[in-house]
């Protein structure tokens, strides 16, 4: 039972991966990597388990070093992406692989893969080899053989994404409450962001020059996104980032679109918090659930008149994507409710939940910079 | 109306296809049926002969049927006691050779395919494999002098189940090399991560998935070794003689005795064909390649 602690990890091929990344995951804590493809979170999986060598940095689980261990003195468990189950044995004997290869008795053995298997409902097909079941069931075999190992650190590489809807349900709801994962330290890479928000105890969004962009809890990340990147990444449907250009009028700030018509007043605090700033370019980040139509959102709001693109209804939601003077803006609505193409509109914009980000670096413009947190 | 017309025309043009290709199967068919006769006609002859008696095999009008049957070849054959030991000798350098080309090959085939990089690359396993290239008998006589200065002579079995080496071992680690390269190196690090040692990770996941492939190099290595006559010829023939230059001697002087040269080769066929129908169930696997996808 360890945390983990990264200190300046450094890893690269031919251009860097991951850049000095430091952090520490508690005993217990379940820490979810998300970011886009290819941006090296199995990298730094695969360096925590010991299939790579760090270039430069160290890697603690507990009190102990592991930096330069073999994969099989580490006390690691992971999921692969391509699952990596043998072919030649059969599911029981795949996921009883980390069982045996501790010497646990053979009654143990039966008992924890029955369990498991169970838990991941493939307790059918036991008897079966890898290439007689299906996608899905593969992935949950694989992710067996990783919940079995008794570990001191989960690795969990987008373990249930090829899984039906319902399923990834379950298994997240699983996920919060199984024992072995709550009791040691886990890391858990996913693309979708409602499976992070739901899952992390803390989330980290990894973004290029391989480092972690900003680390936090869902609510820290979704409400005060520290940089574009965040807001972008978290968050169904994206947010609209909309090019501008800030601009003072009677002392109060307005944003004005870039080559278009759209036109928000800030409220004071955020003024303040800009600090002036007119003719700055920024990014204004603006969240689909912040832009509605007039008639359903009341209060601080800047109302503007648009036009209906597309509408989709969605189970809990409707989607409008709308052009305002100019721009494409993206809100949500009820779902009951209907639009046509082409259709006008007021909409509604809750301007006190404006992100506004610096058009150059991308950071936030209305967050402290606390960097790493 | 016109649909009609269109369906009917659709129907004769798919039913003339059918009749073409019909006729080129037939014509395949035929084909095959004559490769069949080639290739099976010298075996059907050499198994005839050598019931034959030594005159019948001698006549200007060759006879396609013994006219009397002589089975005592078979015994007749190991009048000379050596021609069975001769045999065993073939059956100890052929195996001893095939086990340790398939022990070296596969460790040298491991690390071409698992570090390419440290291991020399693609060129060093090709460089390898092109040592089998070049004309046996240009190296007969410098081998020859090669293990007249070694310890145990040209004349024993070692000497031959290192020399057969020189053709086996790039085979082997060329083939080795190909099927470890099928087995993805994530099932081996899944393995570490399951907790067993690097051995220990290598005989219970990625010598499973190759044996197939193990199985058929080993029975190329195993046929070669086993019929190799030039090197055998010129390195053996007092302490140790392979049953490939016992039937020359079957020749004396101006006359062959066909009969008992055709019964030893019958009787030396026997290992190779019992080996390859016990073992023809793994072989094909392996020689199709691709082994273990999945
Ligand atoms: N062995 C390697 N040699 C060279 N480059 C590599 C190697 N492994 C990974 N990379 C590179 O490192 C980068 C990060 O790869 P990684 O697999 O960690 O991405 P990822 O974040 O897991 O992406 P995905 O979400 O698509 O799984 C990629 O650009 C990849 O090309
Ligand atoms: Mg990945």
């Amino acid at each position: 039972m360890a945390n983990i602690t990264i200190e300046g990890l450094c890893k690269g091929w031919d251009f860097p991966v991951i850049d000095d990344l430091s952090v520490e995951i508690e005993e217990g804590e379940f820490f979810v990597v998300v970011g886009p493809s290819g941006i090296g979170k199995t990298t730094l999986l695969r360096l925590i388990a010991g299939l790579e060598s760090a270039d430069r940095g160290r890697i603690l689980l507990g009190e102990r070093e592991v930096t330069h261990l073999p994969p099989y003195r580490r006390r690691v468990a992971m999921t692969f992406e391509s699952y990596a189950l043998y072919p030649h044995l059969t599911v029981f004997e795949n996921i009883s692989s980390p069982l045996r290869a501790r010497k646990k008795d053979r009654a143990t053995i039966e008992r924890r893969v029955k369990a498991v298997a169970q838990l991941l409902r493939i307790d059918h097909l036991l008897d079966r080899k890898p290439g007689q079941v299906s996608g899905g069931q593969k992935q949950r075999t694989a992710l067996g053989r990783t919940l079995v190992a008794d570990p001191e650190v989960f690795l969990l590489d987008e373990p249930i994404s090829h899984l039906d809807a319902k399923i990834r349900q379950d298994l997240r709801m699983q996920f919060h409450t199984l024992e072995e994962l709550r009791r040691v330290a886990t890391l858990y890479v996913t693309h979708d962001y409602a499976e992070a928000l739901s899952l992390g105890d803390r989330i980290g969004v990894m973004g290029n020059g391989g480092k972690l962009v900003q680390i936090g809890s869902a609510r820290e990340l979704f409400e005060r996104p520290k940089a574009l990147f965040v807001a972008e990444h978290l968050g169904q449907p994206t947010i609209n980032a909309i090019p501008s250009i800030l601009q003072e009028e009677n002392g109060s700030l307005f944003a004005c679109a870039e080559n278009a018509a759209l036109r928000l007043a800030l409220s004071p605090q955020q003024s303040q918090r800009l600090n002036g700033g007119a003719k700055r370019r920024i990014v204004l980040g603006l969240r689909p659930q912040h832009v509605r139509p007039a008639d359903e959102l009341r209060g601080r709001d800047s109302e503007i008149d648009a036009q209906i693109d597309i509408f989709e209804a969605l189970g809990s939601n409707g989607i409008i994507i709308t052009k305002a003077g100019g721009v494409t803006i993206t809100g949500l609505t009820h779902p009951e409710r209907h639009f046509e193409p082409g259709q006008d509109l007021r909409l509604a914009i809750d301007t006190e939940a404006l992100h506004i980000f610096d058009a150059e670096t991308g950071l936030s413009l209305l967050e402290e910079p606390r960097w790493q947190g | 109306m016109a649909a009609t017309a269109d369906i009917a025309q659709a129907n004769t043009q798919a039913a003339q296809t059918a009749e073409r290709w019909r006729a080129v199967r037939y014509l395949f068919l035929i084909f095959l049926g004559f490769w069949l006769l080639f290739t099976l006609f010298p075996l059907y002859f050499m198994a005839i002969t050598a019931f034959k008696s030594a005159a019948e095999t001698n006549l200007t009008q060759p006879t396609f049927w013994p006219q009397e049957w002589f089975p005592e070849n078979f015994v007749g054959v190991f009048a000379e006691p050596t021609n069975f030991s001769a045999l065993v000798d073939s059956f100890i350098i052929a195996t001893g050779n095939t086990l340790l080309s398939l022990l070296l090959g596969s460790l040298a085939g491991y690390a071409f395919a698992r570090f390419p990089r440290q291991a020399g690359g693609e060129n060093m396993a090709f460089w390898m494999l092109s040592n089998r290239m070049f004309p046996p008998v240009a190296i007969l006589v410098p081998m020859f002098f090669l293990f007249d200065n070694t310890p145990w002579g040209t004349d024993s079995h070692i000497s031959l189940i290192i020399l057969y080496l020189v053709f086996n071992l790039p085979l082997a680690t060329w083939l080795m090399m190909v099927f470890f390269r099928d087995v993805p190196h994530e099932l081996e690090e899944a393995a570490y991560l399951d907790g067993w040692k690097p051995l220990r990770a290598f005989v219970k996941v990625t010598l499973p998935l190759v044996l197939p492939g193990m199985i058929s190099v080993a029975m190329l290595c195993w046929i070669f070794a086993w019929n190799e006559y030039l090197f055998a010829n010129l390195f053996v023939g007092s302490d140790v003689r392979t049953y490939t230059i016992v039937i020359p001697t079957f020749t004396h002087g101006s006359q062959t005795l066909w009969n008992l040269q055709m019964a030893f080769s019958l009787i030396a066929m026997i290992p190779p064909v019992v080996l390859f129908i016990v073992l023809r169930r793994y072989m094909v696997r392996g020689l199709s390649l691709g082994v273990v996808k999945g």
